[in-house]
């Protein structure tokens, strides 16, 4: 401690070559503890610690009378349902939203509700035509993370044919942030700010050769810029905004490290299957490294696609047969019989909602600040359709988990019938600090919140 | 707490998704002329739902300068060009680094494609990279870079001369200048070859690095470029042709090369450009027909046949392990082969009349394949021709393993899935979705009906009959192969009924529907359309008409030869002018 390292030394002299000249912005670090006060309760100059979004879908919807609690209120007033059951341990969290409708007129079944659900407009060709809510959020709270946009990952990457595409998140219309389905490559994306045992390493001057390399590469991305129509101009944007994301990165790779706990995949879940198929080893995987990403400060937002609209993968996992999820159990449309894929749906929702509590209970297990990550975490959950059978958009399955820092009543069942869909992510947009007077677009727009949600 | 960082990036603060770009409205026909964007046909919403606060006066949401896109291109008053963007689609990107690299480049997972249209190229068109997309191009470019200069004698096969020093720039100059051509499919200016040649020296001038990962680098600074990534093809008003905005020759050198070859212009198609000789209708054909005898045009047919006939869905399929156990991926494997194989072979090959490929015994095999489909084996396992015997119930493209599979469910096979392929990859029909509150198949008693009985109670219900007797009666007729693409006579215990209509024709069983499907009108010119989609990387509008009935009526008057009709296509001004261009 008398002097510096000379790792110290290598590493000052390795910020000076990437730092240089021009204007300046601030370089996102993990959240550290001597940026805390004493207590750890908010940061050292008295600003709260940040409350985390994410989204987490599940595709094929529910049976709404197997998913909707018997009674509404708060606390001990309502009970789980058979098919939310599995979130017990974390209902004193949890909002369920039920009785909205899909006010989008669903033209598309699998694509015009879940476009609804997530950005309360109409699908358009087959993509969105307004940004996910996560994305309106990673706006407002984004700025400073290392990862700004957000971390997206999904288990199943198997598609659901004529239905949304595999994204659940889009920064606009053309511009999804697709997920990111293995484990291992999110792991070897995070684990470079996470401080490791033993002697600090010197920097790695590969980092400084990426940096130029992507100096060069901004200054055609800028040029090539300049010579595009609107569109273009917008898609080279989300380029621009991953180079630079990029660029910050590598200048974090140098900074000091996270403290948290990162977990290998690879040696806690050696059994997680293949990527892209469904696991809740490999969701689990996925929960243990978003806390980390979330606790640590490096992300504000995820989205977390469990399976996509009208996923067309298997529920093996769970001991369903190894068929078509959406035809065989969500239709129906089993060869062995409608009570057999009845009972088998039923299991299928009840295993994502499984699936779902693994993510939350960790959050509920992971101090942060005066509480817990949960405690200052809000995560939206929903589905593309209600009733599987039908493509019904009535009695939309709604899922509000997390206190987002103190904003947001929890422990509620909330029966509200025939209100717009949009009124829940645009009442989660607002309670995470957006400024936004509206959301949404023609029927799916919403102008008022939900009061009840709000503490 | 935190440190001060310069970087010019962060001063291109972005409103990718700004309040004012998203409000127009979202699909459907302008009223009005020429106020708004021309609608695409409605297949991506490319240009609706983003473009429609653009005014002539107006800025362009975010960028600051006063000229416009329509001033730019030189369109009427405020008419928006199709975007001019490609992002090259994973198998491009592939065909490109191993043509640029060497084919053993190892080129690790990017973003997935996305699909419209039925083809990840016309997707390409209008959807961009996301932030962490961003890093898998670093990565994969990376890896594939590593590969390539791994030591001066593979860097050597990749560039005209190796540097032997940070102060051999003459060298490095002329090494990046023509990888770099190749790479961005045009010519760099001075001031990009400059800045590629001192990266490269500035990271040779590090301890224990050298010029070798200098160039290295350079090469992957090039790869990650956007105009690396994407294939820019802006077009400019041609005096000689009225103002139209045509592409100049390096754009005709990258869109031939994208079109045939699904890759980057090798040199002599880059010379050809700069003496010049891209400009001319017939110089065009004269380097496509070159071009089509190359072994890279293989890849880019591969690729229409891969997106027009389902391999993303085979290679989603699954069938269950107990009903079907000679079900494996290396079987599914061999069936996507096959089918590349066949229509390889009948196009660039025999030249043949494409539309025999729906009743063509001719195909290709593998000893598994072979053996799934009771053909001989061989002693040595290998990629033969083969012919299916005359009395085989297999016949044709509908009786290839790869579209029964495709089209069909883990235990069970679909009509209606199979019957909304010939509409849609065939017969060039739009099926609409289903209605919102469809009613579910009726619960009947399974063991007593076959899957056609129960789709015909099924249709009995109104709102579900009219789509449904566009597609089952079609998937009917292929109800004598099972979802794993095997011959039966039976299904559920019941003899199975494979009759039906398509049009006026009657059939019984695939032959049959596959003879009838070629006797429509519509077979010819549906697949000429399909090419023209995944040639131009966007579904036709209004505008191509004309277009499209000129290459169907040269199509059926050459006899249906997909190498004519892609000579005729990269040839005509469909290809060489921007759409619209007026």
């Amino acid at each position: 401690m008398a002097r510096p390292s000379r790792t110290f030394l290598k590493r000052r002299t390795f910020l000076r070559g990437v730092i240089a000249g021009g204007a300046s912005v601030a370089v996102p670090l993990p959240r550290l503890a001597s940026m805390l006060n004493d207590s750890g309760t908010a940061y050292a100059d008295g600003k709260a610690l940040p409350v985390r979004f994410g989204t987490w879908f599940f595709g094929n919807g529910i049976i709404p009378e197997r998913w909707v609690p018997s009674s509404t209120g708060q606390g001990a007033a309502w009970t789980l349902s058979e098919q939310l059951a599995p979130l017990l341990a974390v209902k004193p969290w949890l909002n369920v939203v039920t009785g909205c409708t899909i006010k989008v007129p669903n033209n598309s079944p699998h694509a015009s509700m879940p476009c609804a659900a997530l950005t309360g407009a109409q699908t358009s060709g087959g993509g969105v035509t307004l940004p996910s809510v996560d994305q309106l959020v990673a706006k407002v709270n984004g700025t400073g993370a290392i990862f700004p946009t957000g971390l997206h990952v999904g288990i199943s990457n198997t598609s659901g044919a004529t239905a949304l595409g595999l994204a659940i998140s889009y920064a606009g219309p053309n511009a999804p942030n697709p997920p990111n389905y293995s484990p291992a490559g999110l792991f070897k994306n995070l684990v470079q700010f996470a401080a490791t045992a033993g002697t600090p390493k010197p920097p790695d001057p590969e980092l400084l050769n990426r940096k130029l390399v992507l100096d060069a590469v901004l200054a055609d991305a800028n040029a090539l810029r300049a010579r595009l129509g609107a569109d273009d101009q917008q898609r080279l944007d989300q380029h621009l905004s991953g180079l630079s994301q990029l660029q910050q990165q590598i200048v974090a790779a140098e900074m000091p490290k996270a403290t948290g706990t990162i977990t290998d995949p690879d040696k806690a879940y050696p059994a997680r299957g293949a990527d892209g198929a469904i696991s809740r080893q490999r969701s689990q995987a996925f929960a243990d490294l978003l806390v980390f990403a979330l606790a640590s400060d490096l992300t504000r937002v995820f989205s977390f696609m469990f399976t996509c609209p009208a996923c067309h993968g298997n529920y093996a996992d769970c001991g369903l047969d190894a068929t078509t999820f959406h035809e065989d159990y969500g239709h129906r449309l089993s060869p062995k019989g409608v009570t057999y894929a009845t009972t088998g749906f039923n299991t299928g929702v009840r295993y994502a909602m499984s699936n779902l509590a693994d993510l939350l209970g960790r959050m509920k297990a992971t101090p942060d600040g005066a509480g817990t990550l949960l405690d200052n975490s809000c995560v939206y959950t929903t589905s593309c359709v209600s009733e599987s059978q039908t493509h019904g958009g009535v009695d939309f399955p709604l899922l509000v988990a997390g206190k987002a820092g103190g904003k947001l009543r929890t422990d509620q069942h909330l029966r509200l019938l025939d209100e717009n869909v949009s009124k829940v992510p645009y009442t989660l947009l607002t309670a995470m600090g957006s400024n936004a007077t509206s959301f949404g677009m023609a029927e799916g727009q919403v102008s008022t919140g939900i009061s009840g949600l709000l503490a | 707490m935190v440190v001060s960082y310069a970087k010019r990036a962060a001063l291109i603060l972005l409103a990718a998704f700004g309040s004012g770009a998203c409000t127009g409205t979202v699909s459907g026909p302008r009223g009005g002329t020429s106020t708004g964007p021309s609608p695409s046909a409605g297949t991506t919403g490319a240009s609706g739902g983003g473009t429609g606060a653009v005014s002539t006066t107006g800025g362009t949401g975010g960028s600051g300068s006063a000229t416009g896109p329509s001033d730019l291109l030189g369109l009427p008053d405020g008419a928006e060009p199709l975007a001019r963007l490609h992002k090259l689609t994973i198998s491009e990107l592939t065909n490109s680094l191993h043509d640029l690299l060497g084919t053993g480049a190892p080129v690790s997972a990017v973003e997935p494609d996305d699909v419209a249209a039925g083809f990840a190229a016309v997707g390409a068109s209008t959807v961009a990279i996301s932030p962490s997309g961003v890093g898998l191009y670093e990565d994969a470019t990376g890896g594939a870079t590593t590969f390539a200069f791994a030591d001066a004698t593979h860097a050597a096969a990749v560039l005209p001369c190796v540097p032997t020093g940070a102060t051999d720039t003459a060298c490095a100059s002329r090494a990046l200048a023509a990888f770099g051509r190749r790479a961005w499919r045009r010519p760099l200016t001075t001031a990009e070859t400059t800045r590629f040649v001192n990266l490269a020296v500035a990271i040779a001038g590090a301890q224990g690095s050298s010029m070798l990962a200098g160039m290295r680098h350079a090469a992957w600074a090039i790869l990650q470029s956007p105009s690396f990534l994407y294939r820019v093809e802006l077009g400019a008003p041609s005096a000689a042709d009225g103002g139209r905005l045509k592409y100049n020759d390096f754009e005709m050198a990258s869109r031939l090369a994208g079109a045939l070859w699904g890759s980057v212009p090798d040199d002599p198609l880059l010379d050809a450009a700069a003496a010049g000789k891209l400009s001319a209708a017939a110089d065009v054909r004269a380097q496509a027909t070159r071009m089509l005898a190359d072994p890279r045009a293989h890849r880019a047919l591969a690729a229409f046949v891969d997106d027009l006939y389902g391999r993303r869905e085979l290679d989603e399929a699954t069938k269950d392990m107990t009903m079907f156990p000679a079900w494996t991926t290396t079987l599914r494997d061999a069936m996507t082969e096959e089918l590349e194989r066949r229509i390889d072979d009948l196009v660039l090959t025999q030249k043949g009349d494409y539309l025999s490929l729906y009743e063509s015994r001719a195909t290709f095999v593998n000893n598994e394949l072979a053996k799934y489909y009771g053909l001989p084996t061989q002693p040595i396992d290998s990629w033969r021709a083969a012919t299916l015997p005359a009395d085989s119930p297999r016949v044709g493209l509908l009786g290839a393993g790869a579209i029964l599979a495709a089209y069909a469910l883990p235990q069970r096979t679909s009509p209606t899935a199979r019957g909304k392929f010939v509409n849609l990859a065939l017969l060039c029909r739009t099926i609409p979705d289903p209605p919102p509150g469809v009613p579910p198949l009726p619960a009947t008693s399974d063991a007593s009906q076959t899957l056609r009985q129960k789709l015909e109670m099924h249709r009995a219900a109104a709102s579900c009959a009219s789509c449904h007797a566009l597609m089952d009666p079609i998937g009917f007729g292929m109800e004598t192969f099972d979802t794993a693409g095997q011959y039966r006579t039976q299904d559920n215990g019941h003899p199975i009924d494979a009759t039906g209509m398509l049009g006026t024709s009657s059939f019984n069983g695939l032959a049959q529907l596959s003879s009838a499907i070629r006797a429509q009108p519509v077979a010819g010119p549906c697949l000429a359309s399909k090419v023209y989609t995944f040639a131009l990387g966007r579904a036709p509008t209004e505008h191509d008409a004309p277009a499209l009935d000129a290459l169907a009526t040269s199509f059926s008057k050459n006899g249906n030869k997909v190498d004519a009709l892609l000579t005729d296509l990269v040839s005509s001004d469909a290809f060489r002018f921007v759409t619209p261009d007026k």
